[in-house]
């Protein structure tokens, strides 16, 4: 199993992910890791029947993406990992998933929020999960669709907004 | 009387309603909706706001159409998620200005199952190749 994206999006699995980068990465399988909606098999189904036929859809709670990540890679399958916010992530990688990489695809506005970029808006917990990921040697970067622009997150991009709060 | 609401990414939708009322003059119950800087619980809190926002003072059944984009988008999940099932909602995707017309045009001699089906109809019709070099 081989991670081609992992990535941070609170729109979950919708057009940027199941056209626009599944057509550039051809995942096997889009990996949504999410405790509300895996204890939802309604909303597992809504969510699983926006993917084309040809991806494998799996929605699993946050504890059991982390053990399958861990696993040993038994096959080439091509994995799209997806989360709703940056706390997932974290405690996935918390939880020993070994990423390395994390893109930043959409986060956005709402209460209590401050603007990172454009399409990243965050608020203190998120900003806490994102220097998680840092202190743990995973790299950030921000980056809606394919082939648009990155921004990597550092550092002292976190501690930048950190002072807005 | 059957409320919509059109539902797309950027300002695809807000414009169908505009150029429909430019079309057909003020459409009541006729709404534009985009899913720009909205996550998805965003989304689904939108949709059951408009859900809830039932104008009808005549006592009539609050029937709705949602017309979106695509399916399998942000759009196309948050309304399904927003509707749950409800009977008196149907969902279709793929909009276009002639299904807007035609809901404009039959939403008041039409049933609501009938409605649907005419207006899925008319889109698919609206499609065709008009002309080849």
């Amino acid at each position: 199993m081989e991670v081609v994206l992992a990535r941070i999006d609170d729109r979950l699995i919708h057009g940027q992910v199941t056209v626009g980068w599944s057509v550039q990465l051809r995942p096997d399988t889009i990996l949504l890791a999410d405790n509300a909606i895996a204890a939802d098999s309604w909303q597992s189904r809504v969510y699983a029947s926006s993917v084309p036929p040809h991806i494998t859809v799996s929605i699993l709670s946050v504890a059991r993406a982390a053990a399958v990540l861990a696993e040993p890679p038994a096959e080439a399958e091509r994995l799209l990992l997806l989360t709703g916010g940056p706390s997932e992530m974290a405690e996935l990688v918390r939880l020993g998933a070994p990423l390395r990489q994390v893109n930043v695809g959409g986060l956005h506005f709402g209460a209590g929020k401050k603007e990172m970029l454009p399409f990243v808006y965050v608020d203190q917990q998120e900003l806490k999960a994102l220097r998680r990921l840092l202190d743990r040697g995973v790299t950030l970067t921000a980056q809606q669709v394919p082939g648009g622009r990155e921004f990597p997150l550092e550092l002292e991009d976190l501690r930048r907004m950190e002072e807005l709060f | 009387m059957i409320r919509a609401l059109v539902m797309t990414h950027g300002d695809l939708g807000i414009e169908l309603v505009r150029v429909t009322e430019m079309i057909l003059g003020p459409v009541p119950g006729l709404t534009g909706l985009t899913n720009r800087g909205k996550s998805a619980p965003d989304i689904v809190a939108e949709v059951q706001r408009w859900l809830a926002a039932a104008p009808t003072a005549d006592g009539s059944e609050d029937l709705k159409l949602i017309l979106l984009d695509d399916y399998g988008g942000s759009c196309s999940t948050g309304a399904q998620l927003a509707c749950k099932g409800d009977p008196t909602t149907a969902i279709i995707s793929g909009v276009n200005l002639a299904m807007l017309l035609g809901f404009v045009t039959w939403r008041e001699s039409s049933d609501f199952e009938e409605l649907a089906a005419r207006i899925v109809t008319k889109g698919r019709e609206a499609i065709t190749l008009v002309g080849r070099r």
